[in-house]
């Protein structure tokens, strides 16, 4: 798979040097840390064990404990602790370890974080990160699975992003801290392992920008997070056949640069939004209807979504596979759009 | 008087007819009509034709004049006194091009109880033009809608290849190729012309502003530009008729219509067959001696002294029987040899190239040929040959002579194996000893489908075809 | 268990030193106090929109607490938040406006009676989730810790927070974490309309400090002194590094759940109220302060007077107060 990468705005060297997406998202994050003072980690096992995920290794060494902060499992007191810090000028890192537990902290990310600046007549800003890790395909059922995008993506104040590769895991982890609002970055656990190419110098990629991971003609693709991966791989195969599509990853749902989608929509005149989170309500939903909005007479057909069938994330792996979309569904999503007798 | 709501549906005429323009209205919105009225003037890519009423009844059009449609497509109603044209989301769209019998189809004029359901009529596997939903609405993207509003393109028009039948702006764009803007939209509401006067107009050079409509509600026919300027008489054979305003450099010609059917045809030809051509000259002293005679012989009888062509025709028919490889056509079990020989002949008109047919040709005698050649010809130039008459050609014979070509590559009608090309008759030496003697001669070009026909069976083919022409007398008969 | 704090000290200095306490004591619970009954008259008159959770009655909670503050130290605040705001030292200008929804208020006409806030004077906002300013107070803790500073953070919360998820979580990450944190609980009785032995089986909230290793103490909430000297005490120890601390101040509202009278729901006794009445905190204070000569009757007449003529000028101001423009509505929703 290729991802086409973009010149960082620092303009950092551009070395072929290829990380993990874990290690990518670790070195924003280290990188960050050195670069501001004020950035502290805190999180169940993130300091002492280095995060469940590995995210967080050997920064306790080099940050010590004032900066890496181990908690108990309370997660609304780490987001509410977060929420304080970042009112009283931190900019701190809160580790919800899995979306999936974001149920018991949503009013301090809700009703805190997101709205403090707007309820307080701009007197403060929320400069805090949530990292978190989601997604299905490890078999880790649905509690431990999920993309929940779109509960966050509703709720203005917040801003989202889904790194889709190891290169997206560091920018945007670097931007999301360098924030001054609140930032929920959302890890993809089946991604920590994929490798990119990753400049070693820090580097931000601005939240908000939609990036063109493939240029084609026929079909925008929209994808989410790992579905980009998915995507660029459904092009292959469609491009084998004579079929050039678009890949875009907007990379930051909230705010979503819909701009970039409305511009290659008029280009191609079909659109496919695809994303794990179950497609009823999904950010599918709102990018089809912002398309149709903006570009309907520019559309050749229906707006299609491709996401998980509305129920929860199984466990078994047969029926998780089943569930999660994959490049053969969007590519045959895309020879849908395309139907013709 | 019908007593329940008729249609009217754009007529098939002859198997390869596609679509139709409607050129004009003959009666006007409301007026009562009897049947065998004449309803309207259609343009086919082969012919104008007028076409009369099936049934009588209070005429009410759906589609403006100036509208191509399919074959077959809804085109007006024929109501019964008071009543209302059935409300647009009941309107059943008939089973596209190809559903007909092969003959020359006259108004169909259905009941409107015995129609099929509108659901079922867009699905219709030929996805007929201007495909309705089930609530009657056209089905189209709204990005064909946004095309074909850019390029005043009438969607009715146009054939919806998406799902259900629905217009993509791919299917307005493939339109749009083979129709060029201004062509093919419906005339403005303030249009007192059909497109097809318009186009008659300009080539004519008349301001249609000076010509006085008497068609309904002002509209111009053809008949009135006819007022202002004759249409020149058809120059006698055998120089064609030239259109009448010579293409200027920069010009840009339409392919619509007949242009447009030429096109696809030709290319269509040379894409799906594997095309070669001989070139073979034959002695023509007993043809030109035997003419020079009956000339003489039949000047004051009824019978037209056959052309040279017209031997030709003759000739190729007979040698058809005894080639039968070469009278077939190529389909996707086998190629399959046809018993009828029915010859077509390429004749220009304004604009173009038509073919009418002679049908068993080889049976008929050389003078039937001749009547029958000339009176297709002339109707060809004159456009007034009825479109039966061009369909059905099993082999064809060309002829540019009268131009001063000797040799040249024809393309085979599709359909065919092969097409005879006529060169100029020019005079030829053979050597008689050490004697030169000055003959006559001409070159066939036999362009002949490879898949179907190897050169040896081609030659052999134009070898019968030389030695008929070298003994005329038994193609008198 | 919690210390039930003495109600007197025996310690004459104590008293000498009260002197200046308790003016300010009255000071800021007169200030509390009028501006919660001329809030009440506006609402009832119909002139200020929304919801309003008044804090008669407990004035001696906010003073008692503030007055042992200062402006670099945090508090966070609850649905019932003028008292703190006033005590704290917002302005009343500012709170009023945002009472009437106009863009001189604290928060821009953009967070009303719940969201009042002024970060200028530690006061890190109302807040309309019971038991949600908790983990924040924690949070502002920490950043002091973290900037080396040595102020403190108060988290005021009422008896029926005590029930949520956020006031234990918060409890027990401050007290992990050895955080400066006072944890205030103004136990009113009434979780909303439901008494406390409705909602815990608890007679004394500050018991639950014990579950997070934390010392408590219980103060009379009519008693500005007492609740002074508790929060005196625990703000110090916090300031040295001891770690968080819990003060149970039992009060009691005078006023309904929202509004003056409410909706009239006959949930508390007639008896009950008057008997709270009868110990209204600033009467307590004055009688107090006239008795032992702290103050002189008139010096308490004219705090009362100075300050209705700045609550009624206040209220002039926000009334005069432009509106905020519709065009300006996405103001402040995300910064930068």
């Amino acid at each position: 798979m290729t991802i086409v990468k973009e010149a960082p705005a620092a303009a950092p060297n551009v070395v072929a040097r290829k990380l993990t997406y874990v290690k990518a998202f670790n070195e924003g994050l280290a990188q960050a840390m050195r670069e501001d003072e004020n950035v502290f980690v805190a999180g169940e096992d993130v300091a002492g064990y280095g995060g469940v995920f590995r995210m967080f290794d050997n920064l306790l060494d080099e940050f010590g404990p004032r900066r890496m902060i181990d908690t108990p499992i309370s997660e609304a007191a780490l987001v509410g602790l977060g929420v304080g810090a970042a009112a009283r000028g931190l900019r701190p890192v809160v580790d919800l370890m899995f979306m999936d537990f974001i149920g018991v902290c949503l009013d301090q990310i809700v009703n805190q974080a997101a709205k403090m600046k707007y309820m307080f007549g701009g007197a403060l800003s929320v400069p805090l990160t949530i990292t978190t890790a989601s997604g299905a395909g490890l078999g880790a059922a649905a509690q431990h699975s999920q993309s929940l995008e779109a509960w966050l993506a509703h709720v203005p104040g917040l801003k989202v992003v889904m790194p889709s590769d190891a290169y997206t895991a560091k920018g945007l982890t670097v931007s999301a801290i360098r924030d001054d609002n609140p930032v929920v970055v959302m890890l993809n656990k089946v991604l920590l392992g994929s490798t990119s190419e990753v400049p070693e110098e820090i580097y931000g990629i601005p939240l908000g920008q939609a990036h063109t991971a493939r240029q084609g003609s026929d079909v925008t693709v929209i994808a989410l997070g790992r579905m980009v991966g998915e995507a660029l791989a459904a092009a292959d195969e469609l491009a084998a056949q004579g079929v050039e599509i678009e890949v875009i990853d907007p990379r930051t749902v909230q705010p979503l640069d819909t701009e970039t989608m409305f511009a290659s929509v008029r280009r191609t005149n079909r659109v496919l939004v695809v994303h794990e989170a179950v497609t009823f309500g999904g950010l599918g939903a709102e990018i089809a209807a912002q398309i149709q909005d903006a570009a309907f007479d520019h559309l050749d057909a229906p707006v299609l979504r491709i996401g998980a069938p509305f129920s929860p994330v199984p466990f078994s792996p047969v029926l998780e596979k089943a569930y999660v979309p994959d490049r053969a569904r969007i590519a045959e999503g895309c020879r849908r759009l395309l139907e013709r007798s | 008087m019908t007593d329940v709501a008729v249609e009217v549906l754009l007529p098939k005429i002859g198997l390869s007819m596609q679509e139709g323009m409607i050129d004009e209205w003959l009666v006007v919105t409301g007026a009562v009509v009897a049947e065998g009225d004449a309803l309207l003037r259609l343009a086919t890519d082969k012919v104008d034709v007028d076409i009369e009423a099936e049934a009588g009844g209070i005429f009410h059009p759906v589609v403006p004049a100036g509208t191509t449609v399919p074959a077959g497509a809804l085109i007006g109603w024929l109501l019964a006194e008071g009543e209302q044209p059935p409300d647009p989301g009941g309107t059943p769209m008939p089973a596209g091009p190809g559903a007909g019998p092969a003959a020359v189809e006259p108004v169909r004029v259905v009941a409107a109880s015995a129609v099929p359901t509108p659901s079922g009529a867009a699905n219709s596997p030929n996805g007929s033009a201007a495909p309705r939903g089930a609530d009657g609405r056209l089905l189209s993207s709204p990005n064909a809608r946004r095309v074909a509003a850019a390029a005043d393109v009438d969607l009715t028009a146009v054939r919806g290849t998406g799902p259900g039948g629905r217009i993509l702006s791919e299917d307005v764009e493939e339109f749009l190729a083979d129709f060029p803007r201004g062509l093919v939209a419906p005339a403005p509401p303030s249009a007192s012309v059909s497109p097809l006067v318009r186009k008659l107009a300009k080539e004519r050079g008349i301001d249609l502003s000076e010509v006085n409509g008497t068609g309904p509600g002002g509209w111009i026919r053809r008949a009135d530009l006819e007022a202002v300027t004759p249409t020149p008489a058809p120059t006698p054979a055998p120089t064609p008729v030239r259109p009448g305003a010579e293409p200027q450099a920069g010009d840009v010609l339409p392919l619509t219509g007949m242009r447009g059917t030429i096109a696809r045809r030709m290319h269509a030809s040379l894409q799906e067959m594997a095309q070669l051509t001989h070139g073979y000259e034959v002695r023509m002293d007993a043809v030109v001696s035997l003419r020079e005679r009956l000339k003489e012989e039949w000047a004051d009888g009824d019978l037209p002294v056959p052309s040279l062509n017209d031997f030709l025709l003759k000739a190729a028919a007979l040698a058809l029987r005894r080639h039968p490889l070469l009278n077939a056509t190529v389909r996707e079990d086998g190629i399959h040899l046809l018993g009828d020989i029915h010859l077509g002949f390429a004749v220009a008109v304004p604009g173009g190239l038509l073919v009418p047919v002679i049908e068993d040709a080889e049976a008929l005698p050389l003078p039937e040929i001749a009547r029958r050649s000339r009176a297709l010809a002339e109707a060809a130039r004159e456009g007034r040959i009825s479109p039966a008459l061009l369909e059905g050609a099993t082999f064809t014979v060309t002829s540019l002579g009268g131009y001063g070509v000797d040799f040249f590559t024809p393309v085979i009608n599709t359909g065919n194996v092969a097409i005879l090309g006529v060169g100029r008759l020019k005079d030829g030496v053979e050597w008689v000893d050490d004697r030169p003697v000055r003959t006559r001669v001409l070159t066939l070009s036999l362009t002949f489908d490879h898949r179907a026909v190897d050169g040896a069976p081609a030659a052999e083919y134009l070898r019968t075809v030389g030695e008929l022409l070298r003994k005329p007398l038994r193609l008198l008969v | 268990m919690a210390q039930r704090a003495s109600k007197k000290s025996a310690d004459p200095a104590a008293n000498q030193e009260s002197a200046q306490v308790v003016k300010d004591l009255h000071e800021r619970m007169v200030r509390i106090r009028l501006f919660e009954t001329e809030a009440g008259k506006l609402m009832e008159a119909g002139r200020l929109p929304g919801f309003l959770h008044l804090y008669v009655g407990q004035e001696a909670v906010a003073a008692g607490v503030m007055a042992a503050l200062r402006d670099d130290d945090q508090i966070t605040s609850t649905h019932r938040g003028h008292g703190h705001a006033v005590a704290k030292g917002v302005g009343l200008r500012e709170m009023y406006a945002e009472l009437y929804g106009r863009v001189t208020g604290a928060c821009l006409g953009r967070g009303g009676s719940m969201h009042i806030n002024d970060l200028t004077r530690g006061m890190l906002g109302a807040n309309g989730i019971v038991g949600a300013g908790v983990p924040i107070a924690v949070g502002a803790a920490f950043a002091a810790r973290y900037k080396g500073e040595d102020s403190v953070a108060v988290t005021f919360f009422g008896d029926g927070a005590t029930n949520i998820g956020a006031f234990h979580e918060g409890a027990n990450m401050a007290a992990i974490l050895g955080l400066p944190v006072v944890f205030v609980c103004e136990n009113n009785g009434y979780a909303e309309f439901t008494p406390q032995s409705g909602h815990m089986l608890l007679t004394d909230v500050a018991d639950r400090a014990a579950a997070y290793g934390m010392p408590s103490v219980i103060v009379d909430g009519m008693d500005a002194l007492a609740v002074h000297r508790a929060a005196a005490d625990a703000v110090a120890r916090a300031r040295a590094g001891a770690g968080p601390m819990m003060i149970e101040a039992k009060t009691y509202r005078f006023y309904d759940h929202q509004g003056v009278k409410g909706l009239r729901h006959p949930y508390r006794s007639a008896e009950e109220v008057a008997e709270w009445k009868a110990r209204d905190p600033i009467d307590l204070l004055e009688a107090r302060a006239v008795a032992d000569g702290t103050a002189t009757r008139a010096e308490l007449d004219d705090v009362w007077q100075r300050t209705r003529d700045e609550i009624a000028e206040a209220i002039a101001y926000a009334e005069a107060s432009p509106l905020p423009d519709p065009a300006d509505l996405l103001l402040n929703v995300y910064s930068g």
